[in-house]
């Protein structure tokens, strides 16, 4: 009915850019203001250090949007992370060579997605409730398999690719880009792209329109957790070790990254760019509340907060007020 | 709010006859749909007003402005003299105004006796009295003379039961004027007898009674007058002893039907599609061919069994027995996958649940179906999408500023050609449209059936579900009448009149004859 009572208004044109440039400008503006305020931050090795701070929660909020736009959720990435710097730092150590151990550290990531889609497509379960049975039940498995142990990587080789730099940026970032491109193409520029969209917006529509949501179901997850898995290769990278434990609440911020990047929970409204950015506005948040000595325990409070404001005025544009 | 139980009998302040509610040319606009046109109307206290009209004649329209669900374009109610706003749902109910809709609007997990006194619950010390709540509830059923337990949970009943208690529970909320929507939709004769009951015990007390139906003779049972809306006018009020049912009918229906129906006739080519004794959820035993260039119109009432015989054809549901036959060869169609491959094309019935991506833009939504045909490898081709959506949106005229605008900010009329035109560039063979002209004004329709002729003359079929009788009468090569899932009778082209196919769809008489319980 309401749809209906509203009058043809003017469009919305280019929303995503507009909001995207917005998202920039705040970056910016955080990291002006930070610059101005503290002498610290715009040295080479604090921008290197908030770069990699940002990369690995902006790689997994890429892979949490793919999924929130379907209009699900998944909690379980941050335990994935804790899982597979187990599973990469095992087979490292078993003497495989790093590429095989990467490649079969990301398909327990893609197995685990697979798994999710599973549960919510044939077993019919809540994508929050399966989820979160992953979250638990990963750590679980992780700590037995370790004894509740950390596992030292002992290849210094893999340890030094996250802290070495490629024409001065931090390789953890350009990680970021190698995700970034083909998921901005992925979502934005292919069919399976704008079936996550449909299938978010509308599942019924969608499969009477011959969109196969099922498999779409099933992609959206597995992306999410190939994302989650190499995002743990490079904590065991930068760590050093494999340990279940890692990454604890990790999910919380990828979500949070992935809604201040103008994500809608509801689905169908996300892009690739926003949660990037969102990532790095928190990892900025954090990097300079640090160097401003603000108690820790500020970041959280002010986190939550930027995510109200954000998400409020972003609720109110969509309204057309 | 009061936090006891209310009366069980509201004693309205009017003596019966008088005017308790007066409409003085009421009015409703939506972009592009005139939905009711100015309405004279005035009720009597204690009386029992029938509403009659085709789908989409206005009737839900003026149920949510008395409801306070919607505001009115312009106009004026006056209610016990006084003029009324009803800006809102709260302050027609503080006026006594309420509504049981076809649809059961109540909690279905919570306990029959918690959805009677749901905002009005009785508390002490802040605690709920939930006995004496089950007690009180189970009294006022009692009295009601309805058989029903007040303790158990409203979704354990069947829909007919909780249609009852959506009526006990408007009586016991200080009504003094009732609209029941077409409550009759689901009952059994025996739960109908028993609302009936309530009905005239409602009037006997007082209350002003609006019923809405489609069933003639429930009309006349009940009813001390009746209006007949027509495309959201007004046509006339009668007493019922000086009506009958044809008047109404040919009050209801009657239109210069040639302005809106462009009906061309293309001679029959090859067999599309086949069913033989199809069965399948909701529907049984239907058997019925479609050929190239001829429209195939399904007519019966909502839940008749025709929605669910295509989008099993469709391969949404499976069928438990019969055939299908594509192009004169057996198939199997497990999924809508299935079923678009052979080149089945369907818009669905409702828009909003099943046509429609409502919060994405309207080149997507047009564009869904040709994903696969305008992507090259991976990668879909930014400017065949544009071109196509483009194509679409001038060739069928949707009213939107660009292709990007989101497909929620469109009318109705254009939201419907948005279900429909997104099948076009998909080179389909077989259309089933799905009341395709719900909600949709006058010109729009027009422009939806000229679209049918164009797909006839390139050589493909039509499937055309309609509960509006004049469409499918007038458009249909063929016309199947369903009743309760069963293909009752079959015509061809204007071979039969209204009233024939009305009383095939409606079979009263003989339902009641049977008595079915």
């Amino acid at each position: 009915m309401s749809t209906e009572a509203i009058a043809v208004e003017k469009p919305k044109r280019n929303y995503n850019a507009l909001f995207g440039l917005t998202l920039l400008a705040l970056l910016v503006l955080l990291w002006v203001i930070l610059s101005l305020a503290t002498t610290s931050f715009a040295s080479a090795n604090n921008i290197s250090n908030l770069l990699r701070q940002g990369s690995m929660i902006a790689i997994l909020a890429v892979g949490q949007t793919f999924v929130i736009i379907t209009g699900g959720i998944d909690l379980s990435v941050g335990a994935v992370v804790g899982f597979t710097t187990v599973i990469a730092a095992m087979l490292i150590n078993a003497g495989l060579p790093v590429f095989l151990a990467i490649l079969i550290t990301l398909l327990v990531g893609v197995a685990i997605g697979l798994f999710h889609g599973f549960g919510i497509v044939k077993m019919g379960l809540p994508p929050f409730i399966i989820t979160l049975a992953t979250l638990t039940s990963l750590r679980g498995i992780g700590l037995l398999m370790t004894n509740g142990n950390s596992i030292s990587i002992n290849n210094d080789a893999f340890q030094e690719f996250s802290r070495n730099s490629f024409v001065g940026v931090p390789n953890l970032f350009w990680m970021v880009i190698l995700v970034g491109i083909p998921a901005y193409v992925f979502l934005h520029h292919s069919r399976w792209g704008r079936y996550l969209f449909s299938v978010g917006s509308n599942a019924e529509a969608s499969r009477l329109s011959g969109v196969n949501v099922q498999r779409t179901i099933y992609m959206a997850y597995t992306l999410s957790g190939l994302c989650a898995a190499f995002v743990g290769v490079l904590l065991a990278s930068r760590i050093g070790i494999g340990n279940p434990t890692q990454a604890e609440g990790w999910e919380l911020q990828a979500i949070a990254s992935s809604v201040i990047g103008g994500t809608s929970l509801f689905g169908a409204v996300g892009s690739v760019h926003g949660p990037l950015l969102g990532a790095f506005i928190l990892a900025t948040i954090n990097n300079g509340a640090n160097l401003l000595n603000v108690n820790a325990f500020w970041q959280r409070i002010i986190t939550g907060l930027l995510i109200i404001v954000i998400v409020y005025f972003d609720g109110l544009r969509r309204r057309g007020k | 709010m009061t936090s006891t139980a209310q009366e069980l009998h509201p004693a309205p302040t009017l003596e019966p006859g008088r005017t308790i509610l007066e409409l003085n040319g009421l009015e409703k606009r939506y972009p592009g749909t005139h939905a009711l046109k100015p309405v004279q109307l005035a009720f009597k206290a204690g009386e029992i007003h029938a509403i009659v009209g085709e789908n989409g004649a206005g009737k839900s329209t003026l149920i949510k402005l008395l409801t306070g669900v919607m505001p009115r374009t312009s106009g004026e109610v006056v209610w016990e003299g006084k003029p009324a706003a009803l800006a809102t749902p709260h302050e027609a109910m503080a006026l006594g105004i309420n509504a049981v809709h076809q649809e059961v609007v109540l909690c279905r997990h919570l306990t029959v006796a918690a959805n009677m006194f749901l905002g009005e619950e009785e508390s002490r010390f802040g605690l709920l009295q939930q006995r004496a709540m089950v007690k009180e509830a189970q009294k006022i059923i009692d009295g009601l003379g309805f058989d029903l337990p007040a303790h158990v949970v409203l979704g354990d009943l069947t829909i007919g039961q909780q249609q009852l208690i959506a009526a006990a529970r408007a009586t016991v909320r200080g009504t003094k004027f009732l609209i029941f929507d077409e409550p009759t939709a689901y009952l059994t004769r025996k739960e109908a007898d028993q609302l009936f009951k309530l009905i005239r015990r409602l009037k006997g007390e007082g209350v002003t009674i609006i019923y809405i139906s489609h069933r003639m003779e429930e009309v006349f049972e009940l009813a001390d007058r009746v209006s007949v809306l027509r495309d959201g006018t007004l046509v006339g009020t009668r007493n019922i002893a000086e009506t009958n049912d044809a008047e109404l009918v040919k009050m209801m229906i009657n239109r210069s039907i040639e302005q809106i129906y462009h009906k061309e006739h293309f001679t029959p080519g090859a067999m599309i599609v086949e069913t033989k004794n199809l069965s399948g959820k909701g529907f049984e035993n239907v058997s019925m061919t479609v050929r190239a260039g001829e429209i195939v119109g399904l007519y019966g009432l909502i839940g008749a069994g025709r929605s669910e015989f295509v989008t099993t054809l469709y391969g949404r549901h499976r069928k438990s027995a019969g055939q299908i036959l594509w192009e004169g060869k057996e198939v199997q169609v497990n999924s809508e996958h299935d079923a678009i491959r052979l080149g089945m094309a369907l818009a669905p019935e409702s828009r909003r649940d099943q046509g429609l991506c409502l919060n994405l833009p309207v080149g997507m939504n047009l564009n869904l179906p040709i994903y696969k045909r305008i992507s090259s490898n991976l990668l879909i081709s930014g400017a065949k999408e544009k071109a196509e959506a483009d194509r679409q949106i001038a060739g069928l005229r949707i009213k939107t500023p660009t292709r990007n605008a989101l497909a929620s900010s469109l009318s109705g009329g254009n939201q419907q050609k948005i279900v429909i035109g997104k099948w076009l560039a998909h080179g389909a063979k077989l259309f089933i449209f799905d009341e395709p002209t719900v909600g949709v004004d006058v010109g729009t329709k027009a422009e939806i059936y000229r679209l049918f002729s164009a797909l006839l003359s390139k050589g493909a079929g039509i499937i055309l579900i309609s509960s509006y009788l004049p469409e499918v009468y007038e458009l249909a090569d063929t016309l199947h009448v369903f009743r309760r899932g069963k293909l009752v009778a079959t015509h061809g082209f204007r071979t039969a009149d209204h009233e024939e196919i009305l009383t095939q769809a409606l079979a009263e008489k003989q339902e009641k004859q049977g008595g079915q319980t």
